[in-house]
């Protein structure tokens, strides 16, 4: 066969048909290209030198064309009427299993975030607490052993059943009848009685003075919810009980799931406005939500950027390969720092005060002193934290109840160096100059009073090397020939920093940061990185470790009892025994008075709340058993091709995040792009 | 007769004995870590949002203690383990409760061996014809390019060779899903829609472990034949004119094969350990994370159940190649 000149031999022309082939084969086999789209996101704009938040329009490439002949899909859920969200804690292990009162059963998945209401709940964007089931507060008698609550009329569970105090009365006697139930021992230990007055009011008789005992029921990522009593009461063993379909309260009912416990799907009851999400706040707008686990971060971002994800929860350097390559995507702020910065938790160091050297409180202000706090925020977070001197974070209604009004007692605090030395640590200029770092880094935002208090806080500690070296000394430590550390008996000091092998996290963002300032100054100083380290904590095996400097406060109301009560003597356990307060295993007789104090104060009186909260927030500072650094971070991603009007920070209405059992009240609020 | 004194009967004996080790090992071994299964429990559960008042801290840890069975010492955990497995039962999940370890098993199981056996079946086959085809014919351009592709292929990091195809097959072309072993909401079905789906969802996943496992196959043929090729008995053969391909087929590739079966053993008896950087990549599922997860949370019967499955897969897979190998090789003979 001759093709011009050259002379094309069998062999070469067998070979170029299995080539052809090949090639015809595979573009059968493809996804026809979809076409592009115009979609308008929310952007930040810069309109003469000042970033602006504007919608515009931008065009988009489709996710890929669904085959005609493969199974369900996205065809029995309607792409544009359907939200897909990750499921924060990862594949569900007990797919079929939703009995959420034993164990963990995945409780993202849409049981707490969909499908259930609480009695009430925490947003920490509004700083509000939610009334669900319950009607308004309860009220409790003068010496706090008697507690009523009144409960929502018009409610029914999602299989037509009207929801009444009897619910709520079989709930707890039956977490009371079986041990299998992990709120068991609280309510044995607590709850002599509990009635219904009548089909909307329920009374807890309790066995000792409890002015906090409501708030086992207040939804902060968790809490006791209410059992339909019309089905568990068929059940001889409810700890085996499977409670499969979920019957719950909230807007949406069980659809299907994934038996390997990739996803979970749920439709919006046809009854939504008997659930108290649908009373307060009206129809949720996606009909189907999908929570999906994804086992690497890497194939988030593609389900993404391929509109195959609604909402993704990454971390920063995911956050900023999303917005780096999607058209569509959007933070949950629209500006640098771009992070959610309103999670109520503060992250810090936390000190073993059972181990020497961290039993000496000099000793502790000494490693804080040495902390450089511009490098520290540099290093750990490139300086999108909220920086906190106390422990609380920046957020809600603690600026205005806590963080403003101690700056005056902040600023007037000294510590004792010796030799009849004092020394004032606080330095309220810390924020302004980790300012000036994020512009010299070339992040643009606002410059308004307000933005730049939420994103970088009021204040931190000094950076006094100085000062650290003179409390050290003082307490008999010295520095070798090299300029290392020594412990008062000679030996070098060293310091093992505990965090686990997820370095993204904030307990490893905090080790490498403080390890690296303090081997700065001199301290021989390691990341120790072990996976699942919660026990060697909890038993006090450890120098220091990246968990919590204090417990999670509420996020809403100034109530800080949380806070402080695991600062109780109580709960500490001998070295080598599990402590039941914080790894810190730190109190005082003065932190001691202080909880009894406030656990004998109202918890509505937001004056005497706030006074005592504030004294147990100081005796915190004075002896840091635990050190604030910011408030934690997270890192959101929500792709605006099929849903916007996201409740983002410049729209904050609700809090952001859909793992979170406040996802179904902005479900309501969403719009679909008719995509 | 002295088949079964002098070899089969030894050889039983030494499998039950291997076997009943290994599960003493498993057994002994994650009650020596610092990780508790309780403390694992409460701990993860802080972390993910439950209400665990501290005040109750202490009876929460007592209930949970006597949910997982783990009263008693633990001979008396060992002796309650056996008498269990001798009634095909391993107890309850202890990360899952109260899942069965035998349910949770018996859900992923199926995805691991049909990935695994599949992908196995195929690196073998393809990478011992085209390394046996390639180790005769090693001065062919083609052979040599193969060659260089396995040389180039093979030391690549699975997880990187993995994500690449993703990033390639499921961003770049949108050929194929980018996660899941079946599409969302679809519910398992014995149709053929739902087949062709999972067949689409796992081919990433099979194509990532046949071309790594293919290369490895195929250099290890390679070198075999180059070996069996320059025996005194082949070049007797060319010699005394026997047929190029009776020579490739009957005289070297048959006889290179010998330790790539017992290599083929021992990979189907290791399919029970699951594909964990697999199923991570890919979203797969299968009994690689569900190990993972049992191990980390120091789940004790979900880590005995999973583990017995690979002793006994391994043991024997040894077991029937050991016994088959006369068969393979008539130089062996057990009498």
């Amino acid at each position: 066969m001759e093709v011009g000149k050259k002379i094309l031999s069998r062999r070469e022309f067998l070979q170029g048909a299995a080539l052809a082939a090949t090639a015809m084969v595979a573009s059968a086999c493809a996804a026809p290209t979809p076409e592009a789209k115009e979609v308008e996101v929310t952007r930040i704009v810069e309109v003469a030198g000042t970033p602006q938040v504007q919608q515009v329009v931008v065009t988009a490439t489709p996710p890929p064309v669904v085959k005609e002949e493969a199974p369900a899909v996205l065809g029995a859920f309607p792409r544009s009427e359907t939200l897909i969200a990750r499921q924060l804690t990862g594949r569900v292990g007990t797919p079929d299993n939703m009995n959420l009162w034993v164990g963990w059963k995945w409780q993202d998945r849409g049981l707490q975030n969909l499908a259930d209401e609480p009695l009430w709940s925490v947003d920490f964007a509004t700083g509000n607490i939610i009334n669900g089931l319950a009607d308004g507060d309860p009220t409790y008698n003068a010496d706090f052993t008697e507690c009523t609550v009144p409960l929502r009329e018009g409610v029914a569970w999602n299989d037509g059943e009207p929801f009444t105090a009897a619910d709520v009365v079989f709930t707890v006697e039956t977490l009371m009848q079986f041990d299998g139930f992990g709120a068991h021992t609280f309510f044995v230990d607590n709850v002599a009685s509990v009635t219904a007055v009548d089909d909307y009011t329920v009374k807890f008789v309790l066995n000792q003075p409890n002015s906090r005992f409501h708030t086992t029921f207040l939804d902060r990522w968790g809490c006791t919810r209410i059992m339909p009593k019309h089905i568990f009461e068929k059940e001889a063993d409810p700890v085996q009980f499977t409670f499969n379909p979920y019957v719950g309260c909230g807007p949406y009912k069980l659809h299907s799931f994934d038996p390997q416990g990739f996803w979970t799907a749920w439709e919006r009851r046809e009854d939504w406005d008997k659930s108290p999400t649908g009373i307060m706040y009206g129809q949720p707008q996606p009909k189907y939500i999908i929570l999906q686990g994804f086992d690497t971060e890497g194939a988030q971002i593609l389900a993404q950027l391929t509109h195959q994800l609604d909402v993704a929860e990454l971390s920063s350097d995911g956050l900023k390969a999303l917005l780096a390559q999607s058209k569509t995507s959007r933070a949950y702020q629209p500006t640098f720092p771009f992070v959610v910065n309103n999670d109520p938790c503060i992250t810090g160091i936390l000190f073993n005060t059972a181990r020497p050297p961290f039993d000496n409180v000099d000793v502790r202000w000494a490693l804080i002193l040495s902390i450089e706090m511009v490098e520290y925020m540099s290093i750990a977070v490139d300086c999108t934290g909220t920086v906190s001197a106390i422990h609380v974070p920046h957020l809600g209604p603690y600026p205005r109840l806590y963080h403003e009004p101690m700056q005056d007692w902040l600023k007037s605090f000294t510590i004792d160096v010796g030799d009849g030395e004092t020394f004032a640590p606080y330095d309220p200029d810390v924020p302004n100059r980790v300012v000036a770092y994020a512009r010299s880094r070339g992040y643009v935002f606002p410059d308004t009073p307000e933005f730049l208090e939420k994103a970088f806080g009021l204040g931190w500690y000094k950076y006094a090397p100085d000062i650290a070296e003179k409390l050290l000394v003082k307490n008999g430590f010295s520095k070798n020939a090299d300029g290392k550390w020594l412990l008062p008996d000679g030996s070098p000091w060293k310091i093992s920093y505990l965090c686990g092998t997820i370095l993204t996290n904030h307990d490893a963002r905090n080790a490498a940061a403080a390890v690296q300032q303090w081997k700065k100054f001199g301290i021989d100083a390691q990341v120790l990185s072990i996976a699942d380290n919660d026990g060697i904590q909890a038993t006090g095996d450890f120098d220091i470790s990246g968990n919590w400097p204090s417990q999670e406060p509420w996020g809403a109301g100034p109530d800080l009892y949380r806070v402080l009560d695991r600062w109780n003597s109580a709960y500490k356990k001998p070295l080598g025994e599990r402590t039941n307060g914080i790894y810190s295993r730190w109190s005082s007789d003065e932190m001691d008075a202080i909880i009894k104090e406030l656990r004998e104060t109202d918890p509505f009186d937001t004056e005497a709340v706030v006074a005592v909260g504030t004294k147990g927030l100081q005796e915190a500072v004075k002896n840091m058993p635990g050190v604030p650094t910011y408030g934690y971070i997270g890192f959101v991603g929500w792709d605006e091709y099929y849903w916007t009007n996201w409740p983002g920070s410049e729209n904050a209405y609700c809090q952001p995040y859909t793992h979170w059992p406040n996802f179904k009240y902005f479900t309501p609020f969403l719009k679909a792009t008719g995509a | 007769m002295p088949f079964l004194k002098r070899y089969l009967i030894p050889r039983l004996i030494a499998y039950v004995l291997v076997i009943w080790l290994g599960i003493t090992i498993v057994f002994l071994i994650p009650r020596l870590t610092p990780n508790d299964p309780v403390m694992a429990m409460i701990g993860m559960m802080r972390a993910r949002g439950s209400t665990l008042e501290p005040g109750a801290m202490d009876g929460i840890i007592a209930d949970l203690t006597e949910m997982y069975g783990l009263q008693g010492s633990w001979l008396d955990q060992y002796w309650a383990f056996w008498g269990r497995l001798f009634r095909a039962d391993f107890g309850v999940s202890f990360f899952n409760f109260p899942t069965r370890v035998n349910q949770l098993i018996a859900t992923a199981l199926p995805w691991t061996l049909g990935l695994l056996l599949t992908t196995t079946a195929i690196s073998w086959i393809s990478g011992n014809i085209l390394g046996g085809l390639a180790g005769y014919f090693a001065r062919k351009g083609w052979s040599r390019t193969l060659d260089a592709v396995a040389m180039v292929v093979r030391p690549q990091p699975y997880y990187i060779f993995a994500f690449a195809l993703l990033l390639l097959l499921a961003w770049v072309v949108r050929w194929f899903p980018v996660t899941g072993g079946s599409s969302l909401g679809a519910l398992p079905t014995f149709t053929w829609g739902y087949i062709k789906d999972v067949l689409w969802h796992s081919f990433l996943p099979a194509l990532s472990l046949s071309v790594l496992g293919g290369a490895v196959t195929f250099q290890t043929m390679k070198l075999i034949v180059q070996n069996v090729n320059a025996e005194s008995f082949v070049q007797y053969a060319k010699l005394g004119g026997v047929t190029e391909g009776r020579i490739v087929g009957k005289y070297v590739i048959r006889n290179a094969l010998l330790p790539q079966v017992t290599g083929l053993a021992l990979g189907l008896g290791q399919i029970f350990s699951g594909a964990l950087i697999t199923e991570i990549v890919f979203s797969y599922p299968g009994l690689g994370m569900l190990l993972y997860n049992s191990v980390i949370r120091a789940d004790y019967n979900l880590i005995m159940g999973i583990t017995m499955l690979s002793i006994v897969g391994i043991t024997t897979a040894i077991l029937v190649v050991d016994l088959t190998y006369p068969l393979f090789d008539p130089r062996v003979r057990y009498y």
